[in-house]
């Protein structure tokens, strides 16, 4: 098994009496590149939040780098790179003087990476970050946790304000630094299609709970649609093991079905009296069916 | 060279790994042909490494690339590839699959499926001016 980069056991998180994360128990091993996919307000902030060390769990235990997330050493932090959702820049200095504060925190900083990824990128900076555009200051937050080369990358909602040109040259550039080198990311998005390029883990998170963890072929090929061509009227209640939904219209059925197996296949077929295809799903329509 | 769809039902993988397949044994790519690395198509198609070194490594594991020491991958030479004929039957599951559900769709009967595939192959074996071999 591969080094334990990120891990969290039996993680519960309340505020108040309201319950955000639920026993939670995952792991982020080594060079994972982790999508972590649920609907707004599904948890995923906080998940990363409390994952990083940034409030403490209500029960269970959140480990970076085997540390205690709460108390991290000052050698663990400095391998961690973070975007927030809401960005931390300096509104009133120039993305060049935010550059130069952030990167004198670190004891190493790769200007040639940071320089390359401002010029490909176009991220004016000789402007007030104040007066960049939520596309441009997202550019500026994900360059300034990329130049410390962490071997830990923590991105909440890392594209949500840029254009799919822009979401593209970002993802590339994720492919790059990650390719080769062990490093982790684990980062969240509602946008499907980028986590389907990116990632080859998904977390999914629904109502606080990790509902699915593994490895994304492993969900796409787990995960159908059957299409059932009934040779008389079917009735409601087809009783398929592991259905996520089901609609039936006369002699035909859709039915979403978790953990398929297609060896059951010939013999749902000929129990319901129907011929049965199976239809492979992309993670949008996964997504969807979970929360059917 | 590749048309990866990442957002089909199909595994990045699995297209890859066909679509190899397709062009070995269509001569596209004879063998001794190198392959692109791992991180080349990465980077073309935004997509993550391990993806693609999974295909290739399922590729190797069934005899149809070599791994070549600091060099890209290649083709296999043909005695290597040559897996049992069910084997290699086994591989086109999902692909029919994809055709028989999309022809239904379509209301088309199996006859019209045998025949375009008759009308495919031929016009492929015009295409790549290849002989058909004999079983």
């Amino acid at each position: 098994m591969r080094e334990a980069v990120v891990s969290a056991e039996k993680l519960s998180k309340s505020f108040g009496h309201k319950e955000v994360l639920h026993d939670i128990t995952a792991v982020a091993e080594a060079g994972d590149v982790i999508g972590v996919l649920g609907k707004n307000g599904a948890g995923k902030t906080t998940l990363l939040e409390v994952l990083l060390g940034f409030g403490p769990p209500t029960s269970g235990s959140a480990k970076v780098f085997g540390e205690e997330s709460m108390h991290l050493s000052e050698r663990a932090k400095a391998r961690i790179g973070f975007v927030p959702q809401q960005d931390e820049l300096i509104e009133m200095l120039t993305g060049e003087q935010q550059l130069k504060v952030t990167s004198a925190f670190y004891r190493s900083w790769d200007h040639a990476l940071t320089g390359r990824l401002i010029s490909e990128w176009e991220i004016p900076m000789d402007r007030a970050i104040l007066k960049l555009s939520p596309g441009e200051r997202q550019k500026l937050a994900l360059v300034l946790a990329l130049g410390h080369r962490p071997d830990l990358l923590v991105l909440d909602e890392p594209v949500a304000s840029l254009d799919p040109i822009a979401r593209r040259a970002f993802l590339k550039q994720l492919v790059d630094i990650t390719g080769g080198e062990q490093r982790t990311v684990l980062f969240s998005s509602h946008i499907v299609s980028d986590l389907e390029r990116a990632a080859n883990k998904i977390w999914i998170v629904k109502h606080g709970r990790l509902i699915w963890q593994g490895e994304l072929d492993a969900l796409k090929e787990s995960v159908v649609r059957l299409h059932v061509r009934g040779r008389r009227e079917l009735e409601s209640g087809l009783g398929i093991p592991n259905a996520l939904s089901e609609r039936i219209r006369g002699t035909r059925a859709t039915v979403a079905v978790a953990a398929w197996n297609p060896a059951e296949q010939a013999r749902l077929a000929a129990r319901l009296d129907a011929d049965i295809e199976a239809e492979p799903l992309g993670l949008e329509e996964i997504f969807v069916e979970l929360h059917a | 060279m590749f048309i990866l769809n990442p957002q089909s039902g199909t595994p990045i993988y699995r297209q890859l790994m066909d679509q190899v397949r397709r062009l070995v044994a269509s001569g596209q790519l004879p063998p001794g042909a190198p392959l692109p690395s791992v991180r080349e198509l990465a980077l073309e198609h935004a997509v993550n490494p391990m993806t693609i070194s999974k295909a290739y490594h399922l590729l190797e594991l069934e005899g149809v690339l070599v791994r070549n020491r600091g060099k890209p991958m290649t083709v296999a030479a043909r005695a290597q590839k040559a897996a049992p004929r069910e084997q290699r039957r086994r591989q086109l599951d999902a692909d029919i699959r994809e055709l028989v559900l999309a022809a239904r769709q379509l209301e088309l009967e199996k006859e019209d499926i045998v025949a375009l595939i008759d009308e495919h192959w031929e016009d492929e074996d015009a295409r790549s001016g290849r002989q058909r071999r004999k079983t």
